[in-house]
């Protein structure tokens, strides 16, 4: 009786621990806000002691990007770059991920690919934006291929890893409860290496910023990296500073909304970790 | 109580394994050489032995999952060289035999869904089949959910589902703790006399050997191994390790692999 008793009293006292002031403090550290106030102060300090042309100030950049979306310029800079991404990051995972699949389950495509991929991928994007120029024109075209290429090696090499990192006994198990190669492939290989495939995905967004901004910077007329490259032509830092602030939203919250889709439609197939 | 090299066959045979060997990759190492025993329908068999004798790959290759380098292997008087249907196989790791992102119930439906059993069909047998493994109201639940031993009931009832004459067992319940271990360990007695299925159980446990089987393989240490000894276990079930005849056993057993 006394031992129940105890434990009951144990529980109680680790509850009431666990929700003393720390859970305050740690909530406000772990939302971002204490940091993004910190940054913010840090900035304008130094922005306070500095020529505005060198570094302006966080205020000085919120009215810079008031100046640029008064014409409507800056939301559709940001919608131009939004769609090359997405669309080419799309399309990149649609060519990689079967790719991936076939490659890493076969062993044959694997020992002939696999040279060339581990070569391929250290080429990076912005080493083929005027190849890509020659080859698909200055339009949309070559930006999406960039992007597509940016997308590819990242998701396909993640999905090989993922095919390569499911147990044998997965397929054993499944082959001796009657499954086809198809049923295996469809049953057990896809839905077991898709944590593999999301981070790879995930993984992909980030370069695909990259190679967009690199490719509007050297050849376009619109989008978030012509704009911070053309700033510069008028000195015009906040705008530069809008366009960094930008591209780092653009990037979040891709990144979350992906995020919050894998959890919520992919929660079976654990693509998350917490 | 009595010692056979190898027992006399009254009806066909469900399993029959005749001079079979297996090397790996052509090499003159061979694992199993010159392997015979017949496996009569509805029986307990038990393949005992040290780690590195082979008793995995002997079941490997009764599976369908490796293919043996010569010798004859039949399963219901058909020369096998595929996994099927037939033979269900339950594996020593059900993390990485059970699929993650199938909750229980559609794991155990997992192989008649592949057979494109209609939904209400494989509604009732996974039902059936949780209930057989004492795993009702835990349907919904995913692996990750579960204890060690609650995955191999889910092991278990997925491969039932399947309706398959043979279970293939490779020490699956080497993984749980000794208490769980001895519950699954009844609960397998059990469910093989419901089911009349034709077990053959790999262990290394000689006490699990003789609490299960009715008849004990005992393997020679490999390399070039193969089933020494066949024993005749008639004690009646539920067994226990105080029995007189059973400690007598054991130590007849355990001298072995001394």
């Amino acid at each position: 009786m006394g031992g129940v008793r105890n434990k009951v009293i144990d529980r109680k006292e680790a509850f009431q621990k666990s929700k003393q002031p720390t859970g305050f403090l740690k909530k406000l550290i772990h939302s971002g806000v204490v940091a993004w106030l910190l940054v913010f102060l840090i900035w304008s300090i130094a922005s306070s002691v500095s020529d505005p042309q060198f570094l302006p100030s966080p205020l000085a950049v919120w009215k810079g990007a008031i100046d640029l979306s008064q014409d409507g310029s800056l939301s559709l800079y940001i919608s131009v770059s939004f769609l090359r991404v997405i669309s080419g990051w799309i399309l990149g995972n649609l060519a990689a991920i079967p790719i991936g699949l076939l490659i890493g389950r076969i062993s044959l495509l694997r020992a002939l690919f696999d040279p060339v991929i581990n070569f391929v991928r250290f080429i990076p994007p912005l080493a083929f934006i005027t190849l890509f120029m020659l080859w698909f024109g200055i339009g949309e075209q070559s930006k999406i291929f960039l992007i597509m290429y940016a997308t590819f090696f990242i998701v396909t090499i993640n999905t090989i890893t993922g095919v390569q990192a499911l147990e044998e006994d997965k397929l054993r198990s499944a082959r001796s409860m009657g499954a086809s190669e198809w049923q295996i492939m469809l049953h057990v290989i896809i839905p077991g290496s898709l944590p593999y495939i999301f981070t790879g995905a995930r993984l992909a967004m980030g370069s695909s910023f990259m190679a967009i901004i690199g490719a509007e910077m050297v050849a376009a007329n619109e989008g978030i990296g012509y704009m911070i490259w053309n700033s510069r032509l008028y000195f015009k830092t906040d705008w530069i500073f809008v366009g960094l602030v930008i591209l780092g939203l653009m990037g979040f919250t891709m990144d979350r909304v992906f995020n919050l889709f894998g959890k919520a439609a992919l929660k079976r197939y654990n693509v998350v970790v917490k | 109580m009595r010692t056979v090299k190898k027992p006399v066959t009254e009806s066909a045979p469900i399993i029959s394994i005749s001079g079979l060997t297996k090397s790996f990759a052509n090499t003159d190492y061979y694992v199993l050489e010159n392997v015979n025993l017949s496996i009569q329908r509805g029986e307990f068999f038990i393949l005992l032995g040290p780690s590195g004798c082979g008793k995995s790959t002997l079941l490997n290759i009764v599976s369908g999952f490796i293919e043996k380098s010569a010798g004859e292997m039949s399963v219901d008087e058909e020369e096998v060289h595929k996994p099927g249907r037939n033979r269900g196989v339950v594996f020593q790791q059900a993390d990485a035999a059970l699929f993650p992102w199938l909750t229980v119930k559609e794991n155990v439906e997992f192989g008649l869904k592949m057979k494109k059993v209609p939904k209400n069909t494989r509604e009732q047998a996974s039902a059936h089949y949780i209930n057989v493994v004492g795993l009702q109201g835990h349907e919904g639940k995913f692996p990750r959910e579960l204890s060690g031993g609650m995955k191999q009931r889910v092991q278990l009832a997925r491969v039932l589902a399947n309706d398959p004459d043979i279970l293939l067992m490779d020490e699956p319940f080497g993984a749980l703790d000794a208490m769980t271990r001895r519950t699954m360990q009844t609960e397998l007695v059990r469910i093989w006399k419901e089911t009349n299925k034709t077990v053959i159980f790999v262990t290394h446990d000689i006490q699990e050997a003789l609490l299960l089987g009715q008849k004990v393989g005992v393997m020679s240490v490999g390399p070039s191994s193969n089933i020494e000894t066949i024993y005749d276990i008639s004690l009646p079930y539920p067994r226990s390790f105080s029995d007189k005849e059973f400690s007598l056993l054991y130590h007849k057993v355990q001298s072995h692999f001394d």
